[in-house]
């Protein structure tokens, strides 16, 4: 059931079958551009290739953004416009991966017996021969074990080496294009690249989704795999198979409004724990990684990606979500500043333009926790999203602002809202947004945690 | 291997190899004269020759142990005799490499000085060629059988050759190889063998040649 998750992950945007052609066609593109450098050249050959480099960057700017389509506006405007840098770059990179062929048979066993000092044959019952399914960085091959199903997950080699190398190749086209001075974009850089390189790092995910998955099993509906210490490593994770189907086929079976509901709670309720009492999410809400078992439960995979929430950040990113914003204005600038959004470097006429923006922001977005249910099957709501991400990217004060806006910290969380609000429109559910104590208190008290 | 005689003498030839990677490692380079070595070995020059005649010799066993090493490794996993012809190569190099790992300071003393190795093929290494082929040969002949592999005239016959270039290149790719747990090198086999044998494959190619021909013959 697990097969369609290269399908699934790439659901936001479009199918990966076209991401892919839209990347030939962008290789060509800059190809070309290569070509024209030197014909060019050969005519006149002071020309630098200053003009080749912008001819390149715009190329791959335009098909990055083509790519995301709506998600990015979103994404965009969640994450301030400028922070949509990490998340092309997160893209390029997930999609070199995922060019990626399969691993083959001879490399597996050599894996395994260079971690376990055996083949997988002969650790487990049955082990499939080929890939069952590709992960962002890796494959999943099934195996049996004692009577149980398990799924088998193995990075390809070379990967956590790439990382760095990989985020450097398209730093120059981001620096040109966003307009942004390279300390400003390192500093989202360094989050991006700490994030992939923690993805690398099997070990570290077996160790968190055991964790999370421990602090979250009280939930109701939710079901976590098993996973197998002893049969993982740095780059093998072995954990129990989760039966199931992936939300958009699950939502092909017509299910009632009642389950999808009681799935869409189950979310809510895990990213709500997560967030408010764990502070760490798995940043990660992608459907691919939500699995909905027949006896109606909610399986969730993969931890690599989980962020960790500094409690300064959390306090002040969501204070401002609280529905009466009653608290004064310096603190209110306090908060701003601690976020990041503005600067002592901006003018005061920026300082008053961008928290105008950012407040208006906050409440559409923070629209969710105003209500005690909400009912994100409103397409209404995620329109509002888009205009507003709209209006505010075509803004000329924003275009001409050179500051990278919003703390390194927002990236990530931005990220998890925007896919959970997502996940939570595609299931059409009617949620009870619970919210912390101290979120939903009336008076401007002094937070506590 | 059971006699008492037949393994006194492997003892010998095994004490020979061994004394002279030692020594390799240790001086990083080979022995000033087999009369020096021998004596090192508290041996006779005379006896020396009786298992070698030179340090080429030597170091042309120490490729051929490597090679039945791998071999022999390879042959005792259970699921290689299911292997398709890709996968026997990939299974042969990945189990070589893990082969060469272990001699990795000698073969590195021996082999990332020298200029030549992508020109000239070392003269010890001759040997080891001519068994790979060997190995080769079968696969190539299995893939033809599977049809993984497509006859062309002339030109399959000369796929041992290609192979074994390409064996040659990821052991020069390895030996520059600095990524942890030499990774790249496992990525460098993956990718080229894949090559390879799309290459080997029937392809587009073939058609093409088939198209090119009909037109010639028809013009």
């Amino acid at each position: 059931m697990k097969e369609n998750k290269v399908k699934e992950q790439s659901s936001i945007p479009v199918s990966k079958v076209q991401r892919a052609a839209k990347f030939i066609s962008t290789g060509a593109k800059v190809g070309g551009n290569y070509v024209k450098h030197y014909a060019k050249k050969v005519v006149n050959p002071s020309m630098t290739k200053d003009e080749l480099h912008n001819n390149n960057a715009e190329d791959i700017y335009n098909s990055l953004s083509q790519l995301k389509g709506s998600a990015l506006k979103v994404a965009q405007m969640m994450s301030m416009d400028k922070n949509i840098l990490p998340r092309a770059y997160q893209d390029k990179f997930t999609m070199a991966q995922y060019s990626a062929p399969p691993l083959s048979y001879p490399l597996v066993v050599k894996t395994f017996q260079k971690y376990f000092g055996r083949t997988p044959d002969t650790m487990f019952d049955t082990f499939t021969k080929s890939a069952v399914n590709a992960a962002s960085i890796g494959q999943v091959h099934q195996a049996t074990k004692d009577g149980k199903k398990l799924a088998v997950k193995i990075q390809y080699p070379g990967v956590a080496d790439s990382v760095s190398s990989d985020l450097k190749l398209v730093r120059p086209f981001a620096l040109r294009l966003l307009n942004m001075n390279e300390r400003e974009l390192d500093h989202y850089m360094e989050e991006v690249e700490g994030k992939l390189l923690e993805e690398t790092d099997y070990e570290l995910e077996v160790r968190r989704s055991k964790e999370i998955s421990q602090a979250c099993s009280h939930i109701e509906n939710l079901n976590f795999p098993g996973y197998y210490e002893e049969m993982s490593a740095q780059r093998i994770i072995t954990m129990d198979w989760i039966e199931g189907k992936h939300l958009r086929e699950w939502l092909e079976t017509n299910p009632d409004q009642k389950d999808k509901d009681r799935i869409g709670q189950a979310l809510w309720d895990f990213y709500h724990h997560q967030v408010h009492n764990l502070l760490q999410v798995h940043a990660d809400p992608h459907p691919g990684n939500f699995i909905i078992q027949n006896d109606g439960k909610l399986g969730i995979i993969d931890f690599g990606c989980v962020k960790v929430i500094p409690e300064d950040f959390y306090k002040g990113y969501f204070s401002l979500i609280k529905k009466d914003l009653l608290i004064n204005e310096e603190e209110l600038n306090q908060i701003f500043y601690g976020l990041e959004f503005i600067s002592d470097k901006d003018t005061d006429e920026e300082k008053i333009y961008f928290k105008s923006v950012f407040k208006e922001m906050i409440s559409l977005l923070g629209k969710p926790f105003h209500v005690s249910s909400f009912d994100f099957s409103n397409d209404e709501y995620f329109e509002q999203i888009f205009k507003l991400g709209d209006r505010i990217s075509n803004d000329k004060m924003f275009k001409k602002s050179r500051q990278a806006r919003g703390s390194r910290h927002g990236l990530y969380i931005n990220r998890t809202y925007f896919g959970l609000y997502n996940l939570l429109n595609q299931l059409q559910a009617n949620v009870k947004t619970t919210k912390p104590e101290w979120l939903e208190s009336r008076t401007p008290e002094k937070v506590e945690s | 291997m059971t006699t008492a005689k037949k393994a006194s003498k492997v003892d010998y030839r095994a004490k020979i190899i061994q004394g002279y990677i030692e020594y390799v490692l240790e001086h990083g380079q080979e022995p000033p004269s087999v009369f020096k070595f021998a004596k090192d070995l508290k041996m006779k020059e005379e006896d020396f020759y009786s298992y070698f005649t030179s340090f080429e010799g030597i170091k042309s066993a120490v490729w051929t142990r490597l090679f039945e090493e791998t071999l022999g490794n390879l042959e005792s996993q259970e699921v290689f005799k299911e292997y398709s012809a890709r996968e026997k190569l990939l299974g042969f190099l990945f189990t070589w490499i893990e082969e060469l790992k272990k001699n990795r300071s000698y073969l590195l003393a021996s082999y990332q000085s020298q200029k030549n190795t992508k020109g000239v093929l070392p003269m010890e290494v001759k040997a080891f060629r001519d068994k790979f082929k060997d190995f080769a040969n079968e696969i190539i002949l299995e893939g033809k059988e599977t049809e993984e592999i497509a006859n062309r005239p002339l030109i399959s016959d000369r796929y041992d050759e290609a192979l074994w270039l390409q064996v040659w290149f990821v052991f020069q790719f390895w030996l520059k190889d600095t990524s942890p747990a030499f990774e790249k090198t496992d990525a460098a086999i993956e990718k080229s063998v894949n090559l390879a044998f799309d290459l080997m494959g029937k392809s587009a190619l073939d058609t093409f040649v088939d198209f090119a021909k009909f037109l010639y013959q028809n013009k």
